[in-house]
């Protein structure tokens, strides 16, 4: 008996210590005053902190991941939104083939999609890597889009529109007077999760860089094979309490999780 | 148009894609009459009330509506209020927002919108609730603002989607009042579309009994109950012993059987378990189940005729199990049908 | 439902075009690359060339290799860790669910980089095992299968667990006591009972952390370096370093092989499940 009331803690502590304690070790990495990145951290300081803010590709790029979040999120809904409407309310012709192309983006790994644009895109079209990463970002949060809002749809009834247009609406007056004030709470989340995966994408990015134009991550990981100082260290603290943040509010205030 | 046909469907044929749900269908409705669309699921009666409200496109055939032809008008336009089954109130707004939703919609503001939502609501006697959400009212007070949200508009014809299905039985004869006193005041021609019986009976002026797209039989609740012409309608009403004649003969699983009495000239006879009469005539059964009811006690019997039904009053002695029994079916006491199917 | 058609394709068409454009018809291009003979024709000697040569061979093995090796710790730890979270009170099990999660919200960049810090020379373990006196010069962990084992797995983890804690509460309340009064031990318990009634949500997980380490680039790139390559990585190389782009089309389609095979398994359970429930 005492084994197995041992076993629960045990495994929770373990488990938890596997997947929390790289990041603590992080964040206590950050606070270094040493020259270098280690554990434990040598002395105090919030140079590192600091230095982030100073490093002049950083800013740049995190200016180009959070135009990349919120533009790319933003386009992914104003397709995503009417497209989860169409699947979830009408009957569709080929409802089945638009399902699967639109979500598919989530299937094939973010490299080759990256690799497949900057080959088929950017080159022969002479497209700016800025749009392209804009069209890969917005490609990428579309499954997501679609996915969190259909269900938000799927959990309302349709009834209501109908009965909005016996009150005299048109079908678009109902959408936007009785479907979009009830789903709000789905967008936002299927916003934040959007802007979340946008963020952290590394591989789509990996090919559509060009001179000055990088996303926050792909920058991070060129910046840490050169220098090995606690910077990044820093940043990655950063980013992870600026998620965790958003995640935080997001569910307690949309109970986001129910869409995700 | 005449006062007989203030809304009449001209053979209205619906259908969802290649299935057709209505056909040919032919009906017509006086102003300020209460009728229900009475049928088991799958009848058509929904799909009808649906494109009378305008939400199902018409395949065939005129929806006209206080002399004007409205089967191309869309929902919107068309006068017409429908009570959803689920109410299907707006979530995100108030119970006063609700009710003045469609009236804001008419370009109604400032005090006449006021006066016309307080208006309604307290003919439905919410008054004190303007201010909740819908999820914070019980089912019944939601019907009632799903009611006042249609009635403020003035529809020409209210539709109602099983109006008393999800309620429980005290509320049910509420609302039943309630529907019908807002009938009376107003005037107002309702549709209603049930599958219960008892509710079409107890609340219609006229009951339509439908069945697989077609109109089974017309009538006021008196004559669908009494004298249903059809072994469905028979059937749907609680004539539970129904055989079909054969040249004035009843057709068994036993052959054909002689009825005393002169032989009637119909499709058929159905009687009520209560109209069998037990203990003397020329037919024997055995008691295979029986059940007390309160006030009366059934019996089911295994016969040469196939089973039979019957009712008698619980002051009657009681039968045993395995009981042999005579009975007779009076054909003076069946309802003679027209229609055998 | 509404009927109307044409309504129905002018909302859904632009997001249909839209992927079929940036996404769909530029990938197919990509992937006929490596059928492409560049005269004219087609050819798989793309394929037979790059699986001839033993790096190619190394490379597709360890990939294979590593995905299942982390797909199978983390069935293991994830059993352990759901049997434990399911057990808690509903308070700390809300709290102990959240702290699983919290991972997936950050970074793979961060989350990768902290194991340099732990796996490094100067790591924490290396720190450890010399003050322990278990090595004399520090172990060289880093940019070996293992730490992109152990980068994988931390990455993939949560999602297994999240799998395997809602086939466990979905699972009938009285299935274990019922077991254990009729005499099985626990570990009959868990494979004639617990496994059975659980697979489903296994198959969910194992097939996320499966295609998830496939096609993981980050964990490969950081903790791997530029000698233990996996697929991912190798591709990048081949683009970036060789410009050899048949050689990247080869291992693209390989990799969406693998990962349709394995959703493809995954809607079968699904779908298997749905008859199931349909004819119950």
């Amino acid at each position: 008996m005492t084994l197995r009331s041992l076993f629960i803690p045990i495994t929770l502590l373990l488990v938890i210590a596997f997947l929390i304690g790289p990041f603590l070790i992080i964040v206590a990495a950050s606070f270094s005053a040493g020259e270098t990145l280690a554990f434990p951290p040598q002395g105090f300081s919030l140079r590192w902190i600091a230095k982030v803010f100073t490093v002049e590709s950083f800013r740049a790029s995190f200016g180009m991941s959070l135009f990349l979040a919120i533009g790319g999120t933003a386009a992914a809904l104003i397709l995503g939104i009417p497209a989860s409407y169409a699947l979830s309310r009408y009957k569709l012709p080929g409802a089945e083939i638009v399902r699967t192309v639109v979500s598919a983006p989530i299937i094939v790994p973010g490299i080759i999609v990256g690799l497949a644009l900057l080959r088929y895109i950017v080159v022969p079209f002479q497209v700016g890597i800025t749009l392209a990463l804009f069209l890969a970002h917005t490609a990428l949060v579309l499954p997501y889009a679609v996915r969190v809002v259909s269900a938000s749809l799927d959990n309302l009834r349709s009834d209501i529109e109908e009965a909005a247009v016996l009150l005299g609406s048109s079908r678009l007056g109902a959408f936007f007077r009785v479907v979009m004030p009830n789903i709000r709470g789905g967008i936002m989340s299927a916003f934040i999760l959007g802007f979340v995966t946008s963020f952290n994408q590394v591989p789509v990015s990996l090919f559509l860089s060009g001179p000055g134009v990088r996303t926050l991550p792909v920058d991070m990981i060129a910046y840490m094979e050169i220098v090995f100082d606690p910077s990044v260290a820093a940043l990655s603290s950063l980013l992870a309490f600026l998620s965790i943040g958003i995640v935080f509010v997001a569910e307690r205030f949309l109970g986001f999780s129910r869409y995700v | 148009m005449s006062d007989a046909s203030y809304l009449s469907l001209e053979k209205l044929t619906l259908a969802y894609g290649d299935s057709v749900a209505v056909a040919n269908l032919d009906l017509n409705i006086r102003k300020g009459e209460l009728i229900a669309l009475l049928g088991p699921s799958g009848c058509g009666k929904t799909t009808t009330m649906r494109a009378i409200a305008g939400l199902l496109a018409v395949k065939s055939g005129h929806v006209r509506l206080d002399g004007a032809d409205i089967t191309r008008v869309p929902a919107n336009k068309r006068a017409v209020g429908l009570m959803f089954q689920s109410y299907a109130l707006f979530p995100h707004l108030s119970v006063y927002e609700n009710v003045a939703f469609g009236l804001k919609l008419k370009g109604m503001r400032g005090p006449e919108l006021e006066t016309k939502v307080q208006s309604g609501l307290k003919s439905v006697g919410l008054s004190t609730f303007a201010n909740r959400k819908p999820a914070e009212l019980s089912g019944g007070q939601q019907q009632r603002v799903a009611l006042a949200r249609s009635m403020v508009m003035e529809p020409k014809v209210l539709l109602l989607d099983e109006p008393l299905s999800n309620l429980d039985a005290r509320l049910r004869l509420e609302m039943r009042t309630e529907l019908q006193r807002v009938q009376k005041e107003t005037g107002v021609t309702m549709i209603f579309v049930t599958h219960d019986q008892a509710e079409a009976l107890a609340l219609a002026d006229r009951i339509v009994v439908m069945k697989s797209g077609k109109i089974e039989q017309i009538g006021s609740p008196e004559d669908i109950y009494n004298r249903p012409t059809s072994s469905f309608v028979a059937d749907f009403v609680g004539f539970e012993n129904i055989f079909p004649l054969e040249n004035g003969k009843m057709k068994t699983s036993a052959g054909l059987i002689d009825l005393s009495g002169k032989p009637p000239s119909a499709a058929g006879l159905a009687w009520r378990p209560r109209m069998v009469s037990l203990g003397t005539g020329p037919f024997q059964g055995t008691v295979r189940g029986t059940s007390f009811a309160g006030d009366s006690r059934e019996y089911l019997l295994d016969t040469s005729l196939g089973p039979i039904k019957a009712e008698v009053e619980a002051s009657q002695p009681a039968h045993a199990l395995g009981a042999d029994l005579f009975f007779d079916l009076p054909p003076e006491k069946a309802a003679p049908l027209l229609r055998f199917v | 439902m509404f009927q109307n058609r044409t309504e129905a394709l002018a909302l859904a068409l632009p997001a249909a075009i839209f992927a079929a454009a940036v996404f769909l018809v530029p990938v197919v291009i990509l992937l006929s690359d490596g059928f492409r003979v560049p005269t004219g024709g087609w050819t798989i000697s793309a394929y037979t060339d790059f699986f001839s040569n033993s790096l190619n061979q190394a490379v597709f093995l360890r990939t294979l290799r590593l995905g299942a090796l982390v797909t199978i710790a983390s069935a293991v730890i994830g059993y352990a860790a759901a049997f434990a979270i399911v057990s808690l009170e509903p308070g700390a099990k809300g709290k102990v669910t959240g702290l699983v999660v919290l991972p997936l919200m950050i970074s793979p960049v961060a989350r990768t980089y902290a194991w340099i810090v732990i796996l490094g020379r100067t790591g924490i373990v290396n720190q450890a095992f010399q003050a322990l006196g278990i090595t004399e010069a520090p172990l060289r962990i880093l940019f070996s299968e293992t730490a992109i084992f152990i980068g994988l797995l931390q990455l993939f983890l949560p999602l297994m667990i999240i799998s395997l804690i809602s086939a466990l509460e979905n699972m009938p309340k009285d299935a274990i006591p019922a077991a254990r009064v009729l005499g099985a031990n626990w570990f009959q318990v868990f494979w004639k009972v617990v496994l059975p009634l659980t697979k489903e949500g296994l198959v969910i997980g194992g097939t996320l952390v499966f295609t998830g380490s496939l096609t993981a680039y980050i964990t490969p790139a950081i903790l791997g370096g530029s000698k233990v390559l996996m697929l991912e990585t190798l591709l990048y190389q081949q683009v970036a370093v060789s410009n050899n782009f048949v050689a990247a089309s080869v291992i693209a389609f390989i990799l969406i092989v693998m990962s349709f095979a394995a959703n493809i398994l995954l809607k079968r359970v699904a779908t298997a499940r749905n008859k199931q429930r349909s004819q119950a």
